[in-house]
């Protein structure tokens, strides 16, 4: 009994450092921001209940769903560019051996650079007036004019998603593969003896028994996607127009920008929200991430 | 055994995936008026390192400064991070009570709250602690919302290494933190390496945090360094702004390249619960 109570001391003792952190720039910051969107901040720091009126604003306020469903779109879009590409490298990459393993670190070289230096890669190749892209493109007869990628609505979102995909294909990529390898290769071997041909293959085992890790690896993608801001706020500003203009921008802009902190913090909340359902969804069917 | 055919495809990818950033570096390495020519060229005519000139000399040579405070981040949050997860983690794995699992939970739950939702009272703390501006200030944010990944990978690791191990070394009468540093500490060195590629990546790239909790050169970190150079420009030099990107995507590049290995399994094994 002795032994097992000084176990637990000792185990206590080591969890200290990680939950004095946890209490201070976690728990204190998740708590205060429920507070602070049931209060109005005054200019000299003083606070007042006010209820639900923040809430009451920001769910009359059009900018509020224009940047929700920016947010929407955008994920719409980005997703299946991630994932066409990721699922069908992973199938081809799935048997490890030192050329998969020299490819599958090759595909993650641009995951490995940030979003900001990636955002500026790209915006040099997108470049309107001597952009790389334009000329290219016009050389080859497919375009006759200089093409403005980032000036309209949806072919900015396609654009910036393009870089995106380009970016992070590689980690959904990983993380099928290791979904592909749990699948029994006798399942593979029975399916060739009834002699099923390899599109047979793919959709009628692959694809069923990967179920689980594809739902895990899109919705880590999608909670991902709902967090969009460095790209945004470099390529395109959240314009033209703020179509762009992403639900963290938003959050940016009225807490620092409006200062304020309540309108903020009540925006804050249903963001958060949004994101618990996804990351429950995400527990559920048996992951944990935080990319 | 993948067929000559498809590596010729793949090699072609990887050629294509590649080569924006080769564009980035070469435009790096040319002379402005070579920039904005059109047609570009694509091998620079003129090779020159004007362009680093200018990113380092610029404003008294600031980027300098942004680099040395990434680096500075770097360190201090890989100095909190690491023992704190390494004791946590084994905390977690060899010691667990009555109740630890319910704290794994909180840790964990972490993962599940995105940072970009407490901004706002994260802000207000750091200015209440006088922590706004500093590199202090953000690598305690960057170790609490960085730490559970370790944690996890740290626990599950621990998980795997034989709790007899522990036993054995108790009956010898082996204070705990002895057995850890002793015995287990060895062997979870690929745990480690998981997490020192993580940490240097993640807190490397931040944009977002330093964006919001730093004012000055004090601790604003190289991603948006980048961004005021383009941005305080009347127009966009993009010689500096592509020297900018390629001197600040060289560290994690590097790290990635001698441990990949760690890094990618370790990000799988930290994305499946098993």
């Amino acid at each position: 009994m002795k032994i097992k109570v000084k176990k637990t001391l000792q185990a206590l003792l080591f969890l200290i450092p990680a939950l004095l952190l946890i209490s201070i720039f976690f728990l204190y910051p998740l708590v205060n921001v429920f507070i602070t969107s049931f209060q109005e901040w005054e200019a000299l720091g003083d606070s007042k209940w006010i209820g639900l009126e923040n809430y009451k604003e920001t769910f009359q306020d059009s900018e509020t769903w224009q940047s929700l469903w920016n947010t929407v779109i955008y994920t719409l879009i980005v997703t299946p560019m991630i994932f066409v590409p990721a699922i069908i490298f992973a199938v081809i990459l799935m048997k490890t051996s030192k050329i998969s393993n020299f490819f599958r670190a090759s595909f993650f070289v641009p995951y490995v650079i940030s979003f900001v230096v990636a955002s500026y890669i790209w915006l040099w190749i997108y470049n309107d007036t001597i952009g790389i892209l334009n000329y290219l493109l016009i050389s080859f007869d497919i375009i006759k004019e200089p093409v403005n990628w980032l000036g309209g609505t949806w072919i900015s979102r396609i654009m910036v998603s393009l870089m995106v995909s380009w970016k992070t294909f590689a980690f959904s990529m990983v993380i099928l593969i290791a979904g592909l390898q749990a699948v029994p290769l006798e399942v593979y071997e029975a399916a060739k003896m009834d002699g099923a041909t390899k599109s047979q293959e793919f959709f009628h085992i692959t694809l069923p028994l990967l179920r689980p890790t594809l739902m895990l690896a899109l919705i880590i993608s999608i909670a991902g996607s709902f967090k969009a801001y460095d790209h945004f706020y470099i390529m395109t500003q959240g314009g033209p127009l703020k179509t762009t203009q992403t639900i963290v921008m938003y959050i940016n802009k009225v807490g620092f920008e409006y200062y304020d902190i309540g309108r903020g913090s009540a925006i804050s909340v249903l963001f958060l929200i949004i994101l618990l359902i996804i990351s429950y969804l995400q527990l559920k069917l048996g992951g944990f991430s935080n990319d | 055994m993948i067929k000559v055919w498809t590596i010729v495809i793949l090699s072609i990818f990887v050629f294509v995936l590649l080569t924006p950033i080769y564009w980035s570096i070469a435009t790096a390495f040319k002379p402005p008026d070579e920039i904005m020519i059109y047609p570009p060229t694509f091998f620079p005519r003129d090779t020159t390192l004007i362009q680093f000139g200018k990113l380092f000399t610029a404003g008294e040579g600031i980027f300098v400064k942004y680099i040395y405070n990434t680096f500075i981040m770097v360190l201090i949050t890989m100095a909190i991070t690491l023992p704190t997860s390494f004791l946590g983690g084994y905390a977690f794995s060899k010691l667990a009570f009555k109740g630890s699992n319910l704290l794994f939970l909180l840790v964990l739950s972490i993962m599940m709250v995105p940072f970009q939702s407490l901004l706002i009272p994260l802000y207000n703390l750091l200015n209440k602690l006088n922590l706004l501006d500093t590199k202090l200030g953000l690598s305690l944010v960057y170790s609490t919302f960085f730490m559970p990944f370790c944690i996890f990978i740290m626990r599950t690791y621990f998980s795997s290494l034989p709790t007899a191990l522990r036993e054995s070394a108790v009956l010898d009468g082996a204070s705990e933190l002895k057995i850890l540093f002793k015995v287990y500490t060895p062997l979870s060195l690929p745990a480690i390496a998981t997490s020192i590629v993580y940490l240097f990546l993640e807190t490397w790239n931040d944009f977002i945090l330093s964006l919001i909790f730093s004012s000055s050169s004090k601790a604003m970190n190289a991603q948006v360094g980048i961004t005021i150079f383009a941005k305080t420009r009347f127009t966009q030099d993009w010689g500096l702004i592509n020297a900018g990107c390629l001197i600040t995507m060289i560290p994690p590049l590097l790290l990635f390249l001698f441990l990949q290995r760690y890094y990618i399994s370790g990000l799988v094994s930290g994305t499946l619960k098993e």
